[in-house]
């Protein structure tokens, strides 16, 4: 059920590169933010829903330094110098938390009532429920924004051409911001529900799950909203097959074997990118 | 010397080599953030050679570095299609398709890591470093090296002047795991034991923020930005807890102030002007 | 000795080529003129190899070219320059030059270990003598991407030359040249066709193609629409009609 989760993180990664054209390697250790805020926010007594909706702005807000810091600067330089840029940008976030944290693992208490029951052959418990519904909800919410809304229109029209959504009068640097901020808010999202199910995280748990992001991501198709979605369900899916009938250990090299694979012969994912990139 | 101070310059030694191998792919404008793959096959196909065959050290960091430019070559291929962004994370996926699959894989220890290579000195792993870079100083005044230069401006226009680009492009990749490949082996018979985690992303990230910082227009930058952000952590030791941060504060900045990095084309060339024709690290 | 044969291409539904015929003979200047778009870049594309073509063949002193890729054309003795100067920005006037000789020599791996050699004493001294030729060597350690426009088209010339081709496709060489810069080329190309080579020139400025070409080829919408000698060319209704119903439309 983690499935959902990838599917926010993966969201996060494909709204940057659509509308940015850029890869922000930093947005698994966002995610990792996002969990430890969380963390330290239920440590204060803080109830769940509460914990999410901070996390969610925390992470944003980091998400923003990171366009500030890594995007804006380099934007017009070598296409790869932002993603270069949050490469060491994700280094300083890890390094950030370890200092605050600790680099060993820090358990995550226990503020919600878990109940469990039986649906058919499989063991649901409570926080499946949430994770599920917490997901589903932010997902909905993300596709109808981008359709419907002001700014979503912006951020599509800013992903096709940047030059002609200035022209028409989008304030593109607004729509920069925004859209860090929105995959931040996703990865925080998902980095306390994670934490919820894990229950032990450390500083370094953005670069695991930033990559399977990443992997469903693609799959989806680059800057495709919807198949980023489905790319993270499919692959939840997938990890829960493999320790039911491998073992765990080959669950990683059978993802990132994926990942490959898919990027050597099907780059427009299963259902279409809409990136740009040449 | 003290074994802290062996050990810093061991490790400066092998990022050295592992900056050189990114670079080596990097003249023909192709980014490969998966280098740690590379590294890992020349680790354990050493290793196992040494421990588990009795084989002698050289023979076994050739051996693996071989293996490491095969697969290099093999990815090279596939590479050629992809552009940009793609080719970023497809090198990425390979770096960790390698590493899980050497967390699994049980004739060399699987998750456990692999425990027993031995022998490798700092004037074997410095012996490499400065191998390495004699084979770069010779590519800079050299016609291959002009070839790497013209696909690396225009790959289209150097096929018109009867540049092999595909060929080219393949090779670099093979060149530079075998140098990653010798990185891995000599990593694995310095630290007497290995474990996949060792070769992770983070081994790739930072061996191309070494490159992009020291500067990529030339080969140099490479190997001073290997020293100086190897260096950096140890000499930050008196920020005590915040040096790591500090460490990563170091690099954001660097990108955004300085992006060409440390050292640029017209850096090297006055440089070399000043330290006079035997020096002369550009051509022509 | 170039032959195109019924040569047609399309991108997806456009047809930029149909069924276009030409025939060169050595050591002659040719022109291939008509309005813009009308497919003449992109039938240098298809010789050169850039881009394959959609049906016919194109042959060269007798050997098949479509299924080759650029590189092995190159060495079969074609060279090109491009209309919109495509140079190698890092690198040096001289390095441009150079590089163009690699067909020529060993620039494999034991290419590494032989830079101060025989051979490649040799290779500079032909690049001098060819920037000279080109009045480009006091600024031979220059980037290329500092030169002004005029010298820059010089030394994409240049470095085709240094090729050592057979056939040279020339495009626009003449663009954005004043009166004296043109005239200067005129000679130039005349100096190169008397060398034995055979020139293929694309161009608007027609004082340079009806100034040296033995015969032209007019393209409009990627048909052959009249070929002949200048004088031919000029008194030509279709010719004539397209240029002007080009400026009406």
């Amino acid at each position: 059920m983690l499935g959902s989760t990838y599917s926010l993180i993966a969201m996060g990664y494909t709204l940057v590169l659509g509308v940015l054209q850029m890869l922000n390697i930093a947005h698994g250790d966002v995610f990792m933010f996002g969990a430890f805020l969380g963390l330290t926010l239920a440590f204060l007594g803080m109830p769940l829903y509460w914990s999410l909706i901070l996390a969610m702005l925390g992470a944003g807000i980091v998400s923003i330094l990171i366009e500030r810091f890594c995007f804006r600067p380099l934007r017009k330089a070598h296409f790869l110098g932002p993603l270069l840029s949050t490469i060491a940008f994700g280094i300083l976030l890890q390094n950030v938390a370890t200092q605050i944290w600790g680099s060993e693992p820090s358990r995550y208490p226990q503020t919600t009532e878990i109940s469990q029951f039986q649906l058919g052959p499989i063991l649901i418990s409570s926080i499946h429920i949430i994770i599920l519904a917490t997901s589903l909800l932010l997902m909905i919410v993300i596709d109808q924004f981008v359709k419907r809304t002001r700014m979503g229109r912006a951020m599509r029209a800013t992903s096709e051409n940047q030059t002609n959504a200035s022209l028409l009068g989008v304030d593109i640097f607004r729509v920069f911001t925004f859209t860090f901020f929105a995959s931040g808010a996703l990865a925080g999202v998902a980095g306390v529900l994670t934490a919820l199910v894990y229950l032990q995280i450390t500083p370094f748990i953005g670069i695991r799950q930033g990559l399977i992001g990443m992997v469903a991501m693609v799959i989806g198709g680059l800057g495709n909203l919807r198949g980023a979605m489905i790319g993270g369900i499919m692959l939840g899916v997938l990890e829960v097959m493999n320790d039911a009938y491998l073992t765990a250990g080959y669950r990683d090299m059978i993802i990132f074997g994926l990942f490959f694979l898919f990027l050597m012969f099907k780059p427009e994912g299963l259902f279409g990118a809409t990136n740009r990139e040449s | 010397m003290s074994v802290y101070l062996e050990g810093v310059l061991a490790l400066m030694g092998i990022n050295i080599l592992m900056a050189l191998s990114v670079y080596a792919i990097l003249t023909t404008d192709q980014l490969s953030l998966g280098n740690a793959g590379f590294m890992a096959i020349g680790a354990y196909t050493s290793a196992y050679l040494t421990v588990k065959s009795g084989m002698p050290l050289l023979p076994a960091i050739l051996v693996g570095a071989l293996a490491s430019s095969i697969i290099g070559l093999l990815i090279g291929i596939p590479a050629l299609r992809l552009k940009g962004i793609y080719l970023v994370m497809a090198t990425l996926g390979f770096g960790e398709v390698v590493r899980t699959f050497f967390m699994n894989f049980e004739p060399t220890g699987g998750a456990y890591g692999f425990r027993g290579p031995s022998g490798a000195t700092l004037p074997l792993i410095y012996g490499w470093v400065l191998l390495s870079i004699f084979f770069f100083w010779l590519l800079t005044r050299s016609r291959l090296g002009r070839s790497l230069d013209a696909v690396r401006d225009d790959p289209e226009v150097a096929s018109t002047v009867g540049l092999h680009v595909t060929l080219l492009k393949i090779g670099v990749f093979g060149f530079g795991a075998f140098i990653a490949g010798v990185a891995g082996a000599l990593y694995a018979h310095y630290m007497f034991y290995i474990e996949s985690n060792n070769f992770n992303f983070l081994v790739s990230a930072m061996a191309v923020l070494f490159v992009i910082l020291g500067g990529m227009q030339t080969f140099w930058g490479a190997v001073v930005g290997a020293i100086i952000f190897s260096i950096l952590p140890e000499a930050l030791r008196f920020m005590k807890d915040w040096r790591l941060s500090l460490y990563g504060a170091v690099l954001v900045s660097m990108m955004i102030f300085r992006p060409s990095g440390i050292l640029t084309r017209e850096t090297v060339r006055d440089l070399g002007e000043w330290f006079g024709g035997m020096f002369r690290m550009t051509r022509s | 000795m170039l032959e195109v044969i019924e040569v047609s291409k399309n991108f997806g539904g456009l047809q930029a080529l149909d069924h276009v015929k030409l025939h060169l003979e050595k050591n002659k200047i040719y022109g291939l003129i008509g309005p813009n778009g009308a497919g003449k870049t992109t039938l240098f594309n298809l010789i050169t190899g850039l881009l394959p073509v959609s049906d016919g063949s194109i042959e060269f002193q007798g050997q098949e070219l479509t299924s080759l890729p650029p590189h092995q054309i190159t060495r079969l003795g074609i060279a090109r320059t491009f209309q919109n100067i495509r140079l190698f920005p890092t690198m040096s006037v001289l390095e441009n030059v150079l590089v163009a000789q690699n067909i020529h020599t060993q620039s494999g791996i034991p290419s590494l270990f032989q830079f101060k050699g025989q051979r490649e004493k040799k290779l500079r001294e032909e690049a001098e003598a060819l920037l000279q030729q080109m009045g480009l060597w006091e600024k031979h350690r220059e980037l290329s991407s500092s030169l002004a426009y005029g010298e820059q088209r010089r030394l994409e010339i240049a470095r085709a030359l240094a090729l050592q081709p057979a056939l040279l496709l020339l495009d626009e060489p003449a663009g954005g040249m004043n009166e004296a810069e043109t005239e200067e080329l005129l000679d130039r190309i005349q100096d190169i066709r008397n060398t034995g080579k055979t020139i293929f020139l694309i161009e608007h400025d027609m004082s340079v193609v009806m100034g040296i070409c033995d015969y032209i080829y007019v393209l409009n919408f990627g048909k052959l629409i009249a070929q002949g000698t200048p004088e031919k060319i000029q008194a030509n209704e279709a010719v004539i009609e397209a240029y002007l119903g080009r400026e009406e439309a």
